[in-house]
Protein backbone atom coordinates (compact mmCIF):
# COMPACT_ATOMS: atom_id res chain seq x y z
CA UNK A 1 0.00 0.00 0.00
CA UNK A 2 1.10 3.38 -1.10
CA UNK A 3 0.15 6.67 0.67
CA UNK A 4 -2.00 7.65 -2.33
CA UNK A 5 -4.11 4.52 -1.66
CA UNK A 6 -7.47 6.17 -0.77
CA UNK A 7 -8.37 3.42 2.46
CA UNK A 8 -4.69 3.76 4.13
CA UNK A 9 -4.89 7.93 3.30
CA UNK A 10 -8.38 7.70 5.18
CA UNK A 11 -6.65 6.36 8.28
CA UNK A 12 -3.80 9.12 8.12
CA UNK A 13 -6.35 11.43 7.81
CA UNK A 14 -8.38 10.22 10.98
CA UNK A 15 -5.22 10.14 12.65
CA UNK A 16 -3.22 13.64 11.17
CA UNK A 17 -6.35 15.81 10.51
CA UNK A 18 -8.19 14.22 13.31
CA UNK A 19 -7.22 13.06 16.50
CA UNK A 20 -4.10 15.46 16.42
CA UNK A 21 -5.68 18.98 15.87
CA UNK A 22 -8.97 17.90 18.31
CA UNK A 23 -6.78 16.56 21.64
CA UNK A 24 -4.32 19.00 21.50
CA UNK A 25 -7.16 21.37 22.74
CA UNK A 26 -8.28 18.96 25.30
CA UNK A 27 -5.14 18.71 26.56
CA UNK A 28 -4.38 22.13 26.44
CA UNK A 29 -7.76 22.76 28.60
CA UNK A 30 -6.46 20.32 31.47
CA UNK A 31 -3.00 21.83 31.65
CA UNK A 32 -4.42 25.42 31.87
CA UNK A 33 -7.47 24.55 33.59
CA UNK A 34 -7.87 28.00 35.23
CA UNK A 35 -11.31 29.83 34.05
CA UNK A 36 -11.35 30.75 30.07
CA UNK A 37 -13.63 33.89 29.56
CA UNK A 38 -16.28 31.86 27.29
CA UNK A 39 -17.10 35.31 26.16
CA UNK A 40 -13.63 36.35 24.97
CA UNK A 41 -13.20 38.01 21.72
CA UNK A 42 -10.97 35.59 19.99
CA UNK A 43 -13.63 32.66 21.07
CA UNK A 44 -16.35 34.01 19.89
CA UNK A 45 -14.97 34.46 16.22
CA UNK A 46 -13.65 31.06 16.51
CA UNK A 47 -17.23 29.77 17.51
CA UNK A 48 -18.57 31.92 14.58
CA UNK A 49 -16.03 30.21 11.97
CA UNK A 50 -16.36 26.79 13.62
CA UNK A 51 -20.33 26.92 12.83
CA UNK A 52 -20.08 28.10 9.49
CA UNK A 53 -17.85 25.65 8.42
CA UNK A 54 -19.86 22.99 10.38
CA UNK A 55 -22.71 24.67 8.49
CA UNK A 56 -21.06 24.36 4.94
CA UNK A 57 -20.51 20.95 5.51
CA UNK A 58 -24.29 19.86 5.91
CA UNK A 59 -25.22 22.11 3.20
CA UNK A 60 -23.04 20.14 0.85
CA UNK A 61 -23.65 16.95 2.35
CA UNK A 62 -27.33 17.85 1.42
CA UNK A 63 -26.45 19.80 -2.12
CA UNK A 64 -23.93 17.67 -3.33
CA UNK A 65 -24.18 14.13 -2.16
CA UNK A 66 -21.34 11.86 -3.48
CA UNK A 67 -23.24 8.71 -3.03
CA UNK A 68 -26.35 7.00 -3.54
CA UNK A 69 -28.31 9.84 -2.29
CA UNK A 70 -27.32 11.82 -5.37
CA UNK A 71 -30.23 9.90 -7.09
CA UNK A 72 -33.15 11.71 -4.78
CA UNK A 73 -34.28 14.64 -6.36
CA UNK A 74 -32.75 17.62 -5.05
CA UNK A 75 -35.89 19.14 -4.30
CA UNK A 76 -37.15 16.43 -2.03
CA UNK A 77 -33.93 16.39 -0.12
CA UNK A 78 -34.69 20.61 0.32
CA UNK A 79 -38.19 19.65 1.22
CA UNK A 80 -36.87 17.06 3.99
CA UNK A 81 -34.57 19.67 5.82
CA UNK A 82 -37.31 22.36 4.89
CA UNK A 83 -40.07 19.66 6.88
CA UNK A 84 -37.53 18.84 9.66
CA UNK A 85 -36.77 22.57 10.80
CA UNK A 86 -40.38 23.13 10.76
CA UNK A 87 -41.20 19.99 12.59
CA UNK A 88 -38.17 21.16 15.17
CA UNK A 89 -39.84 24.58 15.84
CA UNK A 90 -43.74 23.58 16.31
CA UNK A 91 -43.47 20.22 18.10
CA UNK A 92 -41.85 21.40 21.70
CA UNK A 93 -38.17 22.22 20.07
CA UNK A 94 -37.44 18.74 20.32
CA UNK A 95 -34.42 17.88 17.98
CA UNK A 96 -35.94 13.97 17.87
CA UNK A 97 -38.96 15.08 16.30
CA UNK A 98 -37.26 17.08 13.85
CA UNK A 99 -35.22 14.42 12.74
CA UNK A 100 -38.03 11.98 12.26
CA UNK A 101 -40.60 14.43 10.39
CA UNK A 102 -37.58 15.27 7.97
CA UNK A 103 -36.93 11.64 7.60
CA UNK A 104 -40.66 10.64 6.96
CA UNK A 105 -40.50 13.47 3.90
CA UNK A 106 -37.16 11.85 2.67
CA UNK A 107 -37.57 8.26 2.85
CA UNK A 108 -41.23 8.93 1.45
CA UNK A 109 -40.34 11.30 -1.24
CA UNK A 110 -37.32 8.54 -1.92
CA UNK A 111 -39.88 6.37 -2.58
CA UNK A 112 -42.18 8.05 -4.57
CA UNK A 113 -40.00 9.99 -6.71
CA UNK A 114 -36.99 8.66 -7.51
CA UNK B 1 -34.91 12.58 37.98
CA UNK B 2 -34.94 9.51 39.59
CA UNK B 3 -31.43 8.80 37.58
CA UNK B 4 -30.10 11.56 40.62
CA UNK B 5 -31.29 10.52 43.52
CA UNK B 6 -30.05 6.82 41.99
CA UNK B 7 -26.68 7.77 41.39
CA UNK B 8 -26.51 10.95 43.17
CA UNK B 9 -27.18 10.23 46.86
CA UNK B 10 -24.69 12.35 49.00
CA UNK B 11 -23.37 10.23 51.32
CA UNK B 12 -22.79 10.72 55.20
CA UNK B 13 -19.28 11.60 55.98
CA UNK B 14 -18.50 8.58 57.65
CA UNK B 15 -20.30 6.24 55.31
CA UNK B 16 -17.64 3.96 53.93
CA UNK B 17 -15.88 4.37 50.09
CA UNK B 18 -17.26 2.13 47.74
CA UNK B 19 -14.56 1.06 44.91
CA UNK B 20 -14.26 2.89 41.77
CA UNK B 21 -15.21 -0.03 40.09
CA UNK B 22 -18.60 0.26 41.49
CA UNK B 23 -18.63 3.74 40.86
CA UNK B 24 -17.51 3.22 37.12
CA UNK B 25 -20.68 1.19 36.35
CA UNK B 26 -22.67 3.59 37.91
CA UNK B 27 -21.58 5.78 35.64
CA UNK B 28 -22.23 3.47 32.35
CA UNK B 29 -26.23 2.76 34.27
CA UNK B 30 -26.22 6.30 34.11
CA UNK B 31 -25.70 6.83 30.33
CA UNK B 32 -27.69 4.17 29.27
CA UNK B 33 -30.83 5.83 31.20
CA UNK B 34 -30.00 9.26 28.93
CA UNK B 35 -32.13 10.62 26.54
CA UNK B 36 -28.48 12.70 25.04
CA UNK B 37 -27.51 8.76 24.71
CA UNK B 38 -30.27 8.16 22.70
CA UNK B 39 -29.62 11.05 20.26
CA UNK B 40 -25.82 10.56 20.54
CA UNK B 41 -26.69 6.91 18.68
CA UNK B 42 -29.08 8.13 16.30
CA UNK B 43 -26.37 10.73 15.08
CA UNK B 44 -23.58 7.60 14.71
CA UNK B 45 -26.24 5.30 13.39
CA UNK B 46 -26.36 7.86 10.73
CA UNK B 47 -22.57 8.71 10.65
CA UNK B 48 -21.97 4.69 9.82
CA UNK B 49 -24.75 4.95 7.12
CA UNK B 50 -22.82 8.02 5.73
CA UNK B 51 -19.84 6.53 5.93
CA UNK B 52 -20.54 3.55 3.69
CA UNK B 53 -22.21 5.77 0.99
CA UNK B 54 -19.40 7.98 0.79
CA UNK B 55 -16.40 5.25 0.67
CA UNK B 56 -15.04 5.49 3.48
CA UNK B 57 -13.07 2.76 5.09
CA UNK B 58 -15.10 1.05 8.31
CA UNK B 59 -12.44 0.90 10.17
CA UNK B 60 -10.93 3.86 10.25
CA UNK B 61 -14.14 5.52 10.80
CA UNK B 62 -14.23 3.32 14.21
CA UNK B 63 -11.02 4.33 15.10
CA UNK B 64 -12.19 7.62 14.23
CA UNK B 65 -15.01 7.74 16.83
CA UNK B 66 -11.93 6.18 19.20
CA UNK B 67 -9.52 8.58 19.04
CA UNK B 68 -11.04 11.61 17.54
CA UNK B 69 -14.47 11.29 19.59
CA UNK B 70 -16.15 13.97 18.21
CA UNK B 71 -19.11 13.66 15.58
CA UNK B 72 -18.37 17.21 14.19
CA UNK B 73 -14.83 16.71 13.40
CA UNK B 74 -15.68 13.29 11.87
CA UNK B 75 -18.18 14.46 9.71
CA UNK B 76 -15.41 17.87 8.66
CA UNK B 77 -12.50 14.31 7.76
CA UNK B 78 -15.15 12.47 5.67
CA UNK B 79 -16.89 15.04 4.16
CA UNK B 80 -13.06 16.62 3.33
CA UNK B 81 -11.97 13.02 2.09
CA UNK B 82 -15.18 12.58 -0.33
CA UNK B 83 -14.75 16.52 -1.58
CA UNK B 84 -11.26 15.84 -2.54
CA UNK B 85 -9.68 18.40 0.27
CA UNK B 86 -6.38 18.37 1.04
CA UNK B 87 -5.39 17.22 4.55
CA UNK B 88 -3.83 20.33 5.63
CA UNK B 89 -7.01 22.36 4.99
CA UNK B 90 -9.14 19.54 6.71
CA UNK B 91 -6.91 19.58 9.66
CA UNK B 92 -6.93 23.22 9.94
CA UNK B 93 -11.04 22.77 9.95
CA UNK B 94 -10.88 20.13 11.99
CA UNK B 95 -8.98 22.46 14.70
CA UNK B 96 -11.08 25.37 14.90
CA UNK B 97 -14.23 23.00 15.22
CA UNK B 98 -12.75 21.45 18.03
CA UNK B 99 -11.36 24.52 19.66
CA UNK B 100 -14.68 24.52 21.45
CA UNK B 101 -13.39 22.06 23.64
CA UNK B 102 -11.02 24.33 25.76
CA UNK B 103 -13.66 25.83 27.62
CA UNK B 104 -15.30 22.14 27.68
CA UNK B 105 -12.53 20.68 28.83
CA UNK B 106 -11.94 23.39 31.31
CA UNK B 107 -15.04 23.80 32.46
CA UNK B 108 -15.72 20.22 33.43
CA UNK B 109 -12.52 19.23 34.80
CA UNK B 110 -12.40 20.69 38.31
CA UNK B 111 -15.82 19.40 38.92
CA UNK B 112 -14.56 15.29 37.66
CA UNK B 113 -11.27 15.32 39.26
CA UNK B 114 -11.85 14.90 42.52
CA UNK B 115 -8.29 13.59 43.38
CA UNK B 116 -6.98 11.96 40.17
CA UNK B 117 -3.75 12.96 39.30
CA UNK B 118 -2.57 15.04 35.99
CA UNK B 119 -2.07 11.58 34.10
CA UNK B 120 -5.37 10.66 34.62
CA UNK B 121 -7.26 13.98 34.05
CA UNK B 122 -5.51 14.32 30.48
CA UNK B 123 -6.54 10.97 30.01
CA UNK B 124 -10.15 11.28 30.93
CA UNK B 125 -10.31 14.90 28.94
CA UNK B 126 -9.98 12.44 25.79
CA UNK B 127 -13.73 11.73 26.54
CA UNK B 128 -15.11 15.08 27.14
CA UNK B 129 -17.64 15.25 24.32
CA UNK B 130 -20.80 17.59 24.20
CA UNK B 131 -22.70 14.55 25.38
CA UNK B 132 -21.00 13.17 28.80
CA UNK B 133 -20.40 17.19 29.21
CA UNK B 134 -24.09 17.98 29.01
CA UNK B 135 -24.67 14.93 31.33
CA UNK B 136 -21.81 15.12 33.89
CA UNK B 137 -22.73 18.85 34.61
CA UNK B 138 -26.14 17.35 35.61
CA UNK B 139 -25.02 14.14 37.25
CA UNK B 140 -21.85 14.98 39.33
CA UNK B 141 -22.15 17.79 41.48
CA UNK B 142 -23.81 15.50 43.80
CA UNK B 143 -21.42 13.00 44.40
CA UNK B 144 -18.34 12.69 46.93
CA UNK B 145 -15.11 13.94 45.24
CA UNK B 146 -13.39 10.03 45.01
CA UNK B 147 -16.85 9.08 43.37
CA UNK B 148 -16.64 11.55 40.58
CA UNK B 149 -13.63 10.47 37.87
CA UNK B 150 -14.80 6.74 38.12
CA UNK B 151 -18.36 7.83 37.79
CA UNK B 152 -17.60 9.94 34.89
CA UNK B 153 -15.18 7.54 33.22
CA UNK B 154 -18.40 4.83 33.33
CA UNK B 155 -20.63 7.25 31.70
CA UNK B 156 -18.38 8.50 29.22
CA UNK B 157 -16.95 4.96 28.40
CA UNK B 158 -20.49 3.81 27.78
CA UNK B 159 -21.04 6.78 25.22
CA UNK B 160 -18.04 5.99 22.96
CA UNK B 161 -18.23 2.41 22.80
CA UNK B 162 -22.15 2.23 22.09
CA UNK B 163 -21.10 5.09 19.52
CA UNK B 164 -18.39 2.27 18.18
CA UNK B 165 -21.10 -0.25 18.30
CA UNK B 166 -23.79 1.92 16.20
CA UNK B 167 -21.54 3.68 13.86
CA UNK B 168 -21.14 -0.45 13.16
CA UNK B 169 -25.09 -0.91 13.01
CA UNK B 170 -25.58 2.05 10.12
CA UNK B 171 -22.67 0.53 8.06
CA UNK B 172 -24.20 -2.59 8.02
CA UNK B 173 -27.79 -1.60 7.69
CA UNK B 174 -27.05 0.37 4.82
CA UNK B 175 -26.00 -2.22 3.50
CA UNK B 176 -29.04 -4.35 3.53
CA UNK B 177 -31.78 -1.74 3.94
CA UNK B 178 -34.17 -1.07 0.66
CA UNK B 179 -32.97 1.98 -1.20
CA UNK B 180 -35.23 4.49 0.13
CA UNK B 181 -34.60 3.76 3.83
CA UNK B 182 -30.43 3.72 3.12
CA UNK B 183 -30.91 6.99 1.54
CA UNK B 184 -32.93 8.06 4.72
CA UNK B 185 -30.25 6.49 6.71
CA UNK B 186 -27.83 8.48 5.37
CA UNK B 187 -29.71 11.85 5.69
CA UNK B 188 -30.09 11.24 9.44
CA UNK B 189 -26.36 12.80 9.26
CA UNK B 190 -27.26 16.53 7.87
CA UNK B 191 -30.55 16.97 9.37
CA UNK B 192 -29.82 16.16 12.68
CA UNK B 193 -26.93 18.08 12.85
CA UNK B 194 -28.85 21.01 11.65
CA UNK B 195 -31.38 20.86 14.25
CA UNK B 196 -28.63 20.21 16.61
CA UNK B 197 -27.11 23.64 15.68
CA UNK B 198 -30.43 25.27 15.40
CA UNK B 199 -30.91 24.27 19.10
CA UNK B 200 -27.34 25.13 20.29
CA UNK B 201 -27.20 28.75 18.30
CA UNK B 202 -27.26 30.69 21.53
CA UNK B 203 -27.30 33.96 20.34
CA UNK B 204 -27.12 36.30 17.09
CA UNK B 205 -23.72 35.66 15.93
CA UNK B 206 -24.00 31.74 16.26
CA UNK B 207 -27.32 31.81 14.11
CA UNK B 208 -25.97 34.32 11.55
CA UNK B 209 -23.06 32.04 10.95
CA UNK B 210 -25.38 29.23 10.54
CA UNK B 211 -27.58 31.08 8.16
CA UNK B 212 -24.43 32.69 6.12
CA UNK B 213 -22.62 29.49 5.95
CA UNK B 214 -25.97 27.28 4.62
CA UNK B 215 -26.39 30.47 2.62
CA UNK B 216 -22.95 30.63 0.94
CA UNK B 217 -22.20 26.99 0.28
CA UNK B 218 -23.76 26.79 -3.14
CA UNK B 219 -22.35 30.00 -4.55
CA UNK B 220 -18.85 29.05 -3.45
CA UNK B 221 -19.52 25.75 -5.00
CA UNK B 222 -19.75 27.92 -8.26
CA UNK B 223 -16.03 28.23 -7.98
CA UNK B 224 -15.16 25.53 -6.95
CA UNK B 225 -11.75 24.86 -5.84
CA UNK B 226 -10.63 22.51 -3.17
CA UNK B 227 -9.97 25.31 -0.69
CA UNK B 228 -13.85 26.40 -0.50
CA UNK B 229 -14.47 25.26 2.84
CA UNK B 230 -12.44 27.30 4.18
CA UNK B 231 -13.46 30.31 2.40
CA UNK B 232 -17.32 29.76 4.16
CA UNK B 233 -15.59 29.30 7.04
CA UNK B 234 -13.72 32.50 6.85
CA UNK B 235 -16.21 34.68 5.09
CA UNK B 236 -19.74 33.52 6.63
CA UNK B 237 -18.34 33.43 10.20
CA UNK B 238 -16.64 36.87 9.77
CA UNK B 239 -19.43 38.15 8.90
CA UNK B 240 -21.48 36.65 11.58
CA UNK B 241 -18.84 37.72 14.24
CA UNK B 242 -18.90 41.65 12.32
CA UNK B 243 -22.64 40.84 12.97
CA UNK B 244 -22.76 40.56 16.47
CA UNK B 245 -19.88 43.40 16.85
CA UNK B 246 -22.68 45.47 15.33
CA UNK B 247 -25.32 44.71 17.51
CA UNK B 248 -23.19 45.05 20.40
CA UNK B 249 -21.82 48.76 18.97
CA UNK B 250 -25.53 49.43 18.68
CA UNK B 251 -27.10 48.21 22.01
Amino acid sequence: MSLTDPMLYAYLLVLVAGFLPTDVFRFAAVLFSRRLDEDSEVLILVRAIATALLAGVIARLVLFPTGDLAGVPLWIRLASIAAGVAGYFLIRRSVLAGVIVGEIVIVGGAVLFR
Amino acid sequence: MTEQAENGAPQPADAPEESARVWFWRGAKAGRLSVQGIVLFAGFIGFGGLIRDIGFPLGAALLSTVIVWALPAQLLIVGGFAAGSPAPVIALAVGLSSVRFFPIVASIMPMIRGRSGLGTQLFASHFVAVSAWVESIRLVPPLPAYARMPFFLGLSNYFLWGSVATTVVGYLLAGTLPQALANGLVFLTPISFLLQLVRNARDLVDRSALVFGLGLTPVVAQFGGSLDLLWIGAIAGGAAYAVGRWQRART
